[in-house]
């Protein structure tokens, strides 16, 4: 049943979500960025396949070009900082701080 | 009219814009090279004759219309139209504007002229005489003015410039003083002024507010509310004039100089209160209580201030307490309805006072700026000009015929005895001989008997031509202005009388020739015996008496000055630094302050919020999905 | 029959390799779980006949962005007393689960609207290569010829973020 994909696709979202703002480690925020652009992925493929229509695919297509372009620049920043203070906690860069 | 009226408008306007010339010249020119002081002078003296000249015409233009639609007016602009207010800044020109404006122009120009003189070798020459214009700019906007709003501003302006004038020589801190006195007591004065005019608004105003539109709705008034107005018009009047309770501020006046004195404290200023009464002469005249309180106030003042003027050793105080007395005698001219003879008060008075002060300034200035009548003496020989212009006014102000004085002096007596008033007649008889005695004590003082300082007296010599003449002209004034309003029982016509009359409510009181010739017999002897006392304690020299007793109090003035401090002007000043140090940093600053530290800490809290981490920002975006989604979520039900 | 249990193993593992990666301390287990998700995720694109993401999503995701990840990890030689000390991590963990309930919560209910539909396997002309070259170069060239220009300027971005400084920087 479509449902379950869907409600599938929800749930990795969530899991995603949590993922992003629980966890101070600067590779798990990122993976979990990833876990929600694949879960959207799996969205567009279950609705592709519901509609009959090939965009779906195509969408998901261009957001895994996309995700590896920002995988390439987000490891390099990370690369960068890990060379300036030695560290990789989400909470040492706070110099937006009011 | 059918012709333009236009001219009106530029009486007041040419000493105004002389005024705002000589300043800007002035001040644009002050640091960069010397004007000879003469260009001031002249530049000043150019506004006021050009509006005597245009009086002149006014005067002309007046007497070619009939009796009874004798005036015209000039609307400048609309001032401002408010509801049922509507106000111009007009100007009316009636006999009795007419009268004020020919004196108040000419004399204005003969001291304007005779201060060129005065005030030669002064350093603040050019702000002088364009405070002087000023002046004359805004007592002729008082005097045309077509409604009590523009009267009220030409008021409030001669008062500005009595101040200004007043503390002249700012470099001692005495005079401006003195200045702050005279504005401030006028200032009081000013608001019994203003709650007059609301009042006379809240009451007729609607149906227009000027003086033509006034004096034809009159009649709709009650009684009660035109005594409050012209009772609270006339607590104006005694700021301005300086009358009981406001005339504390004119002796110390005497500090600026003398040409000042000459022209806002004796001759126009403190004039504008009788000419406001007369101009309302409509309403005081429906309230008979109204007139007696001005008359009674009147002439106590008179008789308070010859008393303080008896024993007196400044020579210019002794001329300002004269003043105040005189001005009282004007009072209780008006208050017994007899409006066109204390308009014709105003009149003489202008002459001779202005003339006395200006012999005063003259004798002043010649011996270098001493005022102490007990350091003068002899000085007959030294200024015969001086001393002959000064005697031809004295005799006008004690009232000795055929002088000026005594013409209008007897008219008031009249007036007040033939309309019942017999304490107010008597009291003005005893003022009369008061009045004789101390002017000749200062004469035979100032310029009888042997010198007291001599060596003053050996620099003496005779004034300036530029100062003479005007004392001169004034001189014939003095003499002659009398025969303009000549009683019938000599032959004249009275015209002054006749020529107000349209503008005045003037009740003329049919008295016998009985009546007549014993008021003219008393008042000559009055004039007499003050004459003979003077001339026995002071006519052979006389040494400068210690007061005591009585004396002593009425020299001191009663101690009515050091009463006021007491009474108003202390606890006025407590009142006013408790409000600064106590009141106003609680109940003022503390809500500004509390508002701020409010924001502040506000501001501090909500700072909690700016963690800088970008994963708390996360969470709030998380959040604010989470309330959007539930909302959303309530919407699909 | 066969369908619906695959369905439900790939399903399984796709959630426990997300929980994985989100519990885990060091990054190394979580990328690994992740892998896990991946390949998951790609048993679950076949399922919905879509065989040529299934395909990419094996060599690019899984093959290609994760080993770099994995790289990026391995060179940056973090030692366990370098990652950062998560004290607070299951309470924070829990009330995202909490926070996020709202979330999920309206994405099912919208889910519940649409049409259930039994999933079988579509004929040929669907999820194929030359079916999606084919809509590739017909309506979704821009977008595909933006996303090269996107690419060339993260690989630019990305040697010169991470490569060497001049000496007097």
């Amino acid at each position: 049943m479509i449902h379950d994909y869907l409600v599938l696709s929800v749930i990795l979202f969530c899991l995603g979500v949590v993922g992003v703002f629980a966890r101070r480690n600067f590779f798990t925020v990122f993976m979990s960025v990833e876990l929600m652009l694949n879960a959207s992925n799996l969205a567009f493929i279950a609705f592709a396949r519901l509609q009959q229509n090939m965009d779906g695919h195509v969408l998901a297509l261009l957001i895994m070009a996309v995700a590896a372009a920002e995988a390439a620049l987000a490891l390099a920043v990370v690369i960068l900082l890990h060379k300036q203070t030695g560290k990789l906690d989400t909470n040492v860069f706070s110099l937006l701080k009011g | 009219m059918e012709h333009s009226t236009f001219y009106l408008g530029m009486i007041p306007l040419y000493p105004l814009l002389g005024a705002v010339c000589i300043g800007l010249f002035h001040v644009l020119t002050c640091k960069r090279w010397q004007v000879p002081p003469l260009v001031y002078g002249l530049l000043a003296c150019v506004g006021p004759a050009m509006s005597f000249f245009l009086a002149l015409r006014v005067f002309f233009e007046l007497r070619a219309l009939p009796l009874d639609a004798r005036f015209f007016t000039y609307k400048a602009f609309t001032w401002f139209s408010v509801g049922d207010l509507h106000l111009d800044m007009g100007f009316l020109a009636d006999p009795l504007s007419g009268l004020m404006l020919l004196f108040v122009t000419f004399i204005g120009t003969l001291i304007h002229v005779y201060s060129i003189g005065y005030m030669s070798g002064d350093k603040s020459y050019a702000k002088f005489f364009a405070y002087m214009n000023l002046f004359l700019g805004s007592m002729l906007i008082l005097v045309l003015g077509d409604s009590p709003v523009v009267m009220f501003v030409g008021w409030e302006g001669v008062g500005l410039c009595s101040y200004l004038l007043i503390s002249y020589y700012s470099e001692d801190r005495d005079n401006v003083l003195a200045g702050n006195k005279a504005f401030i007591v006028n200032r009081i004065g000013d608001l019994g002024f203003v709650l007059g005019m609301g009042f006379l608004f809240w009451a007729i105003g609607s149906h227009g507010f000027d003086f033509l539109s006034l004096k034809a709705n009159a009649h709709m008034m009650t009684e009660s509310s035109i005594l409050i107005v012209c009772l609270l018009l006339f607590v104006g009047a005694t700021g301005k004039s300086a009358q009981i309770p406001l005339y504390v501020w004119l002796p110390d006046a005497m500090a600026g100089p003398t040409p000042v004195s000459a022209l806002i404290h004796a001759a126009t200023m403190v004039t504008a209160g009788v000419y406001m009464v007369a101009r309302f002469s409509f309403l005081y005249v429906e309230v008979a209580a109204a007139g007696m309180i001005v008359a009674w106030i009147g002439i106590l003042t008179a008789l308070v201030a010859a008393i303080f003027g008896m024993f007196q050793d400044d020579i210019k105080k002794v001329l300002a307490y004269s003043t105040v007395s005189q001005l009282g005698y004007m009072f209780a001219g008006v208050g017994v309805t007899a409006y066109s003879a204390g308009i014709f008060h105003v009149f003489t008075h202008a002459f001779f006072k202005a003339l006395l002060f200006l012999g005063a300034g003259a004798v002043i200035y010649v011996l270098h700026h001493e005022q102490n009548i007990w350091k003068m003496g002899g000085l007959k020989k030294k200024m015969p000009i001086t001393y002959w212009t000064m005697l031809i006014g004295a005799l006008a102000l004690a009232g000795c015929p055929p002088f000026a004085g005594f013409f209008s002096k007897d008219e008031i007596l009249y007036s007040a005895l033939a309309n019942g008033h017999f304490f107010i007649w008597l009291i003005g008889v005893l003022v009369a001989a008061m009045t004789a005695y101390y002017t000749f004590r200062m004469i035979f003082v100032v310029f009888h008997g042997q010198p007291r300082d001599q060596q003053a007296y050996d620099h003496a010599h005779e004034a300036p031509l530029v100062m003479t003449v005007p004392l001169i002209i004034l001189a014939i004034g003095a003499l002659f202005a009398g025969f303009y309003n000549l009683p019938a029982m000599f032959g004249g016509e009275q015209m002054i009388s006749h020529w107000l009359a349209p503008s005045v409510a003037d009740q003329h009181p049919h008295g016998s020739f009985l009546l007549e010739f014993f008021v003219i017999a008393t008042s000559v002897a009055a004039f007499a015996f003050g004459l003979w006392v003077a001339y026995k304690r002071f006519g052979k020299g006389a040494e400068e008496p210690v007061f005591t007793g009585f004396a002593r109090f009425a020299y001191h003035k009663f101690y009515v000055d050091e009463l006021y401090d007491a009474v108003f002007v202390r606890p006025y000043k407590a009142i006013g630094a408790e409000i600064s140090e106590g009141v106003e940093p609680n109940m003022t600053d503390a809500p500004v302050t509390g508002v701020v530290r409010l924001y502040m800490r506000v501001g501090t809290l909500v700072k909690v919020l700016q963690s800088g981490y970008v994963r708390v920002y996360a969470i709030y975006m998380v959040l604010g999905l989470g309330i959007m989604s539930f909302i959303l979520s309530q919407s699909l039900n | 029959m066969l369908v619906d249990l695959l369905f439900t193993c790939f399903a399984v593992f796709s959630v426990l390799g997300a929980l994985g990666l989100i519990i885990f301390r060091h990054p190394m287990n979580g990328a690994m779980s992740f892998l896990v998700t991946l390949v998951s995720l790609a048993g679950l694109y076949a399922l919905l006949s879509a065989k040529l993401l299934f395909a990419l999503q094996l060599i690019v995701y899984a093959g290609a962005i994760m080993s770099l990840v994995v790289f990026v990890i391995m060179f940056l030689n973090i030692q366990p007393d370098q990652l950062p000390a998560e004290k607070t991590k299951i309470t924070y963990l829990v009330a995202g689960g909490v926070a996020v309930t709202p979330v999920a919560f309206f994405l099912l209910k919208v889910v519940n609207r649409l049409p259930n539909m039994p999933v079988s396997f579509a004929d040929e002309g669907f999820g194929g290569v030359k079916e999606v070259g084919l809509i590739f170069f017909r309506e979704w060239l821009v977008p595909f010829e933006i996303v090269s220009i996107l690419l060339l300027t993260a690989l630019v971005g990305a040697v010169v973020l991470a490569g060497k400084r001049e000496k007097n920087k």
